[in-house]
């Protein structure tokens, strides 16, 4: 009988800190997918402005070694990302495809110019940049026009701008909050132990020596909560890495060691960080204002 | 005879927050002494004994505990002040979440004690001091208050504090429990600690008279300057 009382306290202490390890775990998860949703929304609006193309329309009568010199000198350019030259064969080809009919036997020559796509890099697909890009082509000698489109160029851009803006928002509120909820759990840990605190100086600790074991608890506290919760965020990017990374074909393990170090990062500073500002809190107050 | 003045308060006050409790204080206390604070509850004899060590802060005139002043005590020195003087609180104040044994080796551990052995050896020592050898497994709240009261007194003596300031430790102990704890105080007075003690036990005093304090209408007399008030049988009738 005299064995169990302390077990049960021992117990029920132990049960505090598991149930805060479980809040912080499960907080940084979210703060995980967080991460993971805003890194992925930025690649997705590159990808998506990175599919705003450019073409250039050549001029007929182009020796092949020029054409091969001009789509050089395009792809050792910073602002283009890749370049396809179509020749007049293939042109007619393609849009014989698309038509559904040959319409080359039909018209008896082939119409169509010789011309190189270009991809861009996202950096480059603002509506300024590409006025200017075309200006610079249409400087070429080889260039007989540019072509893009215009209005879908700005749309993209337009959609592209206000989704982000909102997505930094509600991330930020969204931290916010997190940092809250994990910062409530640590208060209520060592709110539960202000008298201890408080007897602990009066018996002659040093503030400093007060906080040691709390900070070290609170190390763990983060730490394990940091591997849980990275644990929980790998398997499930694993289980759902077709449907994650399908059609964004990057280095995805790039993006998955940065949330991984992101949730780590940020487990050990949050529970450090409110664990420092609670105890200041706690060691500056006098036995009579504890029980308020 | 020259004796080392411990404590020294001049036209010092009390305050419980912004409340004064006592003013215009002036008492010297000598190494060795042995002496009591009594008076009404409410009269300031806890905040007085708060006041020595740092718990609430001398905001009027001057007071020098050990060597330190009071009115400018820096935050970081009050640790060293508290480690020069034992407190045996009215309400224990145990650390709940440990049993005996780490409550007292805490305090050595906080104040500096590095070897095991050394800690082991001096926490055995005070609880045989206080006879509570057999409890240092027990957690606080499975002892009685007279056990307690005795455990707070062992970490009390643990760093042989010059001083020991006691806030009514036999407030609420039997008869029979009181006069151990007060033997106790005694035998530690021999010792050659100064002991400070509030009460209202008058039964204690009875027992072992010596100087008092008298916390009264917001002032505090020195039975030793007013002579008239050591009897006390008067004392009793006249101030509490």
């Amino acid at each position: 009988m005299q064995q169990h009382k302390p077990k049960k306290i021992k117990k029920r202490f132990r049960n505090s800190w598991i149930t805060s390890l479980v809040n912080i775990t499960l907080i940084l998860v979210l703060l995980g997918m967080l991460s993971f949703v805003l890194i992925n929304a930025r690649r997705l609006s590159e990808y998506v402005r990175e599919q705003i193309g450019l073409t250039l329309v050549l001029k007929d009568d182009l020796k092949e070694v020029e054409i091969i010199r001009l789509e050089k000198v395009l792809s050792l350019s910073n602002y283009v990302k890749s370049t396809r030259y179509i020749d007049k064969e293939t042109a007619a080809r393609e849009l014989s495809e698309e038509l559904g009919e040959d319409f080359t036997g039909f018209l008896g020559q082939n119409p169509l110019f010789s011309s190189i796509e270009l991809k861009l890099y996202a950096a480059y697909t603002n509506s300024d940049s590409l006025k200017m890009l075309e200006q610079k082509f249409l400087n070429y000698p080889q260039v007989e026009e540019v072509y893009f489109q215009k209005n879908l160029a700005t749309l993209i851009n337009e959609n592209v701008r206000k989704i982000s803006l909102l997505l930094l928002i509600v991330s930020g509120l969204l931290t916010f909050i997190f940092f809250g909820l994990i910062n409530n759990t640590i208060r209520l840990l060592i709110y539960s132990q202000r008298f201890i605190i408080n007897t602990m100086q009066m018996v002659g600790a040093s503030k400093s020596y007060i906080r040691k074991p709390f900070l070290k608890r609170s190390l763990w506290l983060g730490g394990i909560g940091g591997v849980l919760a990275n644990l929980i965020l790998l398997s499930g990017i694993y289980f759902y890495q077709t449907e994650l990374f399908g059609n964004i074909n990057t280095t995805e393990l790039q993006i998955v060691a940065v949330v991984v170090i992101t949730v780590f990062t940020l487990g050990f500073v949050i529970s450090l960080l409110s664990t420092w500002l609670v105890l200041n809190k706690f060691l500056r107050l006098k036995f009579d204002e504890l029980f308020y | 005879m020259d004796r080392k003045k411990v404590i020294k308060l001049s036209n010092a006050s009390v305050y419980q927050r912004e409340n004064l409790i006592i003013s215009a204080i002036d008492i010297e206390i000598f190494e060795g002494e042995f002496i009591y604070v009594i008076g009404k509850v409410g009269t300031g004899k806890t905040s007085l004994i708060k006041t020595l060590h740092a718990e609430l802060p001398l905001a009027d005139g001057k007071g020098e505990v050990l060597g330190f002043q009071l009115e400018s005590i820096k935050d970081r020195d009050i640790p060293l002040l508290r480690r020069k003087m034992g407190v045996v609180f009215q309400d224990f104040r145990l650390l709940s979440d440990r049993n005996i044994k780490a409550n007292l080796s805490f305090v050595l551990e906080a104040t500096g004690w590095k070897r095991k052995d050394e800690i082991e050896a001096r926490v055995n020592e005070v609880l045989q001091v206080v006879g509570m050898t057999e409890k240092k497994d027990k957690m606080p709240h499975e002892l009685s208050g007279g056990e307690q009261q005795r455990i707070v007194i062992a970490r009390a003596i643990l760093n042989d504090p010059e001083i020991i300031l006691a806030d009514e430790p036999t407030g609420n102990l039997d008869p029979e429990t009181s006069e151990e704890i007060l033997d106790l105080f005694i035998r530690l007075n021999k010792e050659g600690k100064t002991v400070l003690m509030a009460t209202h036990d008058y039964a204690v005093i009875a027992k072992h008279p010596a100087r008092t304090l008298i916390c009264a209408a917001g002032k505090l007399s020195d039975s030793e300057q007013n002579k008239s008030m050591i009897e006390f049988e008067d004392l009793l009738e006249s101030n509490v």
